[in-house]
């Protein structure tokens, strides 16, 4: 139990550094930040598209909101473990991290999170602008909602996380597990609503995508969000984005020990 | 001038014996190619089964935009990002000194420094996107056309490889550059869309700063034979600014590099 | 052939204090500090001598050689290699030199050797019939044999080092410039790179300039000694005179019949070990002549040396003082003022 309170002591630590890190690497967050405009990009070409009528429900102004919206959940979910586990293998100083007495897990966590404060400094203004545009018609009244979108939110940040950190690990098997992060992204892009809503999808393809996690990284919160779902739909979505959720733990914990194992027996 | 050419000789044979190194990977990029080529058609099919028409484009002439995207992708994948990460390489592992320390130009050496040929599918998959476009719209394109997308084919290659030095050059600034080309990836996907769907301020940017209409809009409106022969003069105009401007960026973080200490 | 006067390299480097706070605040403003990596280093060096850079860890020396190889840009000062300006970085002078670092590596990591004696051939322009016969050269004097032709990545540390010392020769430079070459590599196989570049000194009359702290490799290789300590010159000249000059003692060492205890070796100088059968004195100069027919006298000697102290507690000893010296500066500098006013 002592172990477990030492870690959680050192946790408000890991995230004041972790903060340090992102201010003092700010051309690199910048970069990351950048990269994250693809939905702005949609937003241009959706309202194209709806120029002279709406595409299903959605009119000029319902795919701006939807996108801005994906924009914001996009900076405070995304996880860029994987690129950074593949650099440390790469780099020979993963070995470091494995000889503290944190978690390297939860290590890797605070620093996803610990950079949301910066990403917030984008994605604030961003909604700001959002906000003013829209109206405020399409975000949700209920407060129940919002608590929703709260739930949501974490649990599509875990997905993000779990499912980065767990191809992270893959680089212990694999010397390089980018790749397999690139797919990953490639099935992201198309199936969470990422590019477009998922409404848009035939129905066939809508119902394969509910039963992946992608979907849950980026089409729950913002459905929420832009009040797309009703409060009682919403609920079973999330319980599902949870499940995902746990699955993806699982999965993530399996790989991390696996990898270790591999890890010393052959010798970083 | 004849000795930079037989040093890229030199070099592309040295880049291929060492993808013979690795022959497993040939097969697993060739196909992870295909796969992203086909996903990255969703979006298309999904705009165009909600409207005939977006911008003034059809279906089967938004798939020039998307055919000619892929074809300058596997240029960008093939020959100009392998060399990029290599800059990268040495920067990290403190090698890049070995580089300047060669009486050779370093941006030749780092830019002929990698090649990776099985993104030669890209050129296939673009085939098959040309045919099939071509077939949908019932007729060939003319041979006037041909000429001009293919003039516009060089310039877009010189500009993708400024930009590409642009970003490198950035390398010398920024710590952590595995991202870098992910930017780079990520703003240069825009360019599957064809240029009039974007407007105000997003349409000046594409059109000015990153030059993506020029890139692949124009060379499928060339095919379309809805571009003027005059237009290939303003683009290889601005393809000339493009290189000139980066060869000075490159010159001047290299420059920072060397009085910054590495 | 190499002038370097006044050379200064000073760097910008950011502060980052710890705390939130202070994170936040550096967004905005940053704080910097000037580190002083060369602070007005001035020597001259002729055509064809080894020379040897000492010093310890961030003295500067490798900054030196950067800025001689023209990887650095200085930021004061005059340098110039065999009439060159090095930060202009012509293709005439970059023929004529070569660097090699014992902790990096220019052989392409894949492909063998080889390859990259063929590349730097195809980059250096060397003639078809020059190239092979450097190479053969170099395979003599290096026993290079097989090695060339396996993957680099499958040679181990030592005979990488060889290769890659042959590479960077198969231009033929005038000037080696070599950054702690042997760092890292057994016993045997540092005495054979040593071997190598006085020979390749001696056969082709190249200017070497070698950095280390090991004091075997400047103690093997050269006759001359530029010690470099917090980025200034502490001393140019020749290594046996350094080592006089620090400690004018030599170091006696006695090999006994029977025991000997420490009180009988008292008079005769300072006992810097002793053992029951051994012993080593640190004896003045001076004084040694006596000591020695003393000793065989009235001691049971059964085996004598005579040596200068060992390098490394010179070294040691040099840097100690020059780090004392500074100290003093730097109070007289704080002091003076206030004891003016």
């Amino acid at each position: 139990m002592n172990a477990v309170a030492a870690r959680v002591r050192a946790v408000p630590t890991l995230l004041r550094i972790g903060f340090s890190e992102a201010v003092a690497y700010r051309a690199e967050l910048l970069v990351w930040i950048l990269s994250s405009t693809m939905p702005l990009i949609m937003l241009a070409l959706w309202t194209a598209v709806a120029r002279d009528a709406p595409v299903g429900r959605f009119g000029q102004r319902d795919f701006t909101a939807y996108f801005l919206a994906t924009f914001i959940v996009r900076q405070v979910t995304g996880a860029w473990v994987s690129w950074e586990m593949n650099w440390e293998v790469r780099q020979g100083t993963i070995a470091a991290r494995l000889l503290r007495p944190m978690p390297p897990m939860v290590a890797y966590a605070a620093e996803t999170l610990a950079a949301i404060p910066m990403r917030l400094v984008i994605a604030l203004p961003v909604a700001g602008i959002a906000l003013a545009i829209t109206g405020g018609r399409v975000l949700p009244h209920d407060p129940r909602m919002w608590a929703s979108f709260a739930v949501s939110l974490a649990g599509a940040w875990g997905i993000a996380f779990l499912a980065s950190f767990g191809v992270g690990c893959l680089a212990f098997y694999f010397e390089s597990s980018i790749k397999v992060m690139d797919l990953y992204l490639v099935l992201f892009f198309v199936l969470s609503g990422y590019l477009f809503p998922m409404e848009l999808l035939p129905a066939t393809f809508r119902e394969i995508a509910d039963w992946l996690p992608f979907r849950y990284q980026i089409g729950l919160p913002v459905e929420i969000l832009t009040s797309a779902v009703a409060p009682r739909e919403a609920a079973v979505l999330i319980a599902r984005q949870w499940g995902f959720v746990a699955v993806l733990f699982g999965i993530a914990v399996g790989l991390w020990r696996g990898g270790l194992r591999r890890f010393a027996a052959y010798g970083g | 001038m004849l000795r930079y050419a037989r040093l890229l000789g030199v070099q592309i044979r040295t880049s291929a014996l060492t993808l013979l190194q690795y022959r497993l990977d040939f097969l697993t990029e060739g196909l992870l190619e295909v796969l992203w080529s086909a996903t990255a058609l969703v979006p298309l099919f999904v705009v165009f089964r909600a409207r005939p028409e977006v911008a003034g484009w059809t279906f089967p002439e938004a798939l020039l935009v998307v055919a000619w995207f892929t074809l300058l992708q596997g240029i960008l994948e093939g020959a100009i990002n392998p060399s990029l990460t290599s800059v990268v390489d040495h920067i990290r592992k403190g090698t890049l000194d070995f580089v300047l320390l060669k009486p050779a130009d370093a941006q030749f050496l780092v830019s002929t420094a990698r090649f990776q040929p099985w993104r030669a599918t890209n050129v296939l998959t673009a085939g098959a996107l040309f045919a099939y476009a071509f077939h949908r719209l019932g007729a060939p394109p003319r041979l006037g056309g041909i000429a001009l997308a293919a003039g516009l084919l060089v310039v877009s290659t010189v500009l993708l490889y400024s930009m590409w030095i642009l970003t490198v050059s950035a390398a010398f600034f920024v710590v952590r550059v595995d991202n870098l080309t992910f930017l780079f990836g990520s703003v240069f996907d825009a360019a599957r869309w064809p240029s009039s769907v974007f407007r105000g301020i997003v349409a000046f940017v594409f059109t000015f700063v990153v030059p993506l209409s020029l890139m692949t809009t124009y060379p499928a409106l060339a095919l379309l034979g809805r571009l003027r022969p005059s237009t290939l003069v303003v683009a290889l105009a601005v393809g000339a600014a493009f290189a000139a401007l980066s060869r000075a960026v490159w010159v001047r973080a290299l420059g920072r590099y060397t009085s910054a200490g590495g | 052939m190499i002038a370097v006067r006044d050379l200064r390299k000073h760097y910008r480097v950011h502060k980052r204090p710890p705390g939130l706070l202070a994170a936040a605040k550096s967004v905005l403003r940053r704080r910097y500090d000037t580190v002083r990596a060369v602070d007005g280093v001035s020597f001259e060096i002729r055509a064809g001598e080894r020379v040897g850079f000492l010093g310890p860890n961030g003295a500067g020396k490798t900054t030196t050689l950067k800025v001689l190889a023209g990887l650095l840009h200085p930021t004061a000062g005059e340098v110039r290699v065999d009439g060159h300006e090095p930060r202009r970085r012509e293709a005439s002078y970059l023929r004529k030199i070569m660097l090699v670092t014992g902790q990096k590596q220019q052989l392409l990591w894949d492909l063998p050797p080889a390859e990259t004696f063929e590349l730097n051939r195809a980059i250096y322009d060397v003639p078809r019939d020059g190239f092979d016969a450097t190479i053969r050269e170099l395979d003599a004097l290096l026993d290079l044999g097989d090695l060339v032709h396996r993957p680099t990545r499958q040679l181990s540390l030592g005979e990488r080092m060889k290769c890659e010392l042959a590479a960077a020769l198969v231009h033929r430079p005038r000037v080696l410039f070599l950054d702690e070459p042997t760092i890292g590599l057994d016993v045997t196989m540092q005495a054979a790179i040593r071997d190598f570049i006085r020979r390749y000194n001696e056969r082709t009359g190249a200017t070497v300039l070698l950095t280390s702290h090991d004091m075997d490799d400047v103690a093997a290789l050269c006759p001359r000694v530029v010690v470099i300590d917090v980025g200034r010159l502490s001393y140019d000249g020749p290594l046996d005179e350094l080592v006089v000059r620090l400690r004018p003692e030599k170091r006696v060492t006695l090999h006994f019949d029977r025991d000997v205890s420490p009180s009988e070796l008292e008079p005769f100088g300072t006992v810097v070990s002793s053992e029951p059968l051994a012993a080593v004195l640190q004896v003045p100069l001076a004084s040694l002549n006596p000591v020695v027919a003393g000793a065989l006298a009235r001691l049971p000697v059964r085996d004598l040396t005579v040596e200068n102290a060992p390098l490394e507690e010179v070294m040691s000893e040099l840097f100690a003082r020059s780090r004392a010296a500074r100290a003093a500066e730097g109070e007289a500098a704080a002091t003076g003022p206030e004891a003016g006013s």
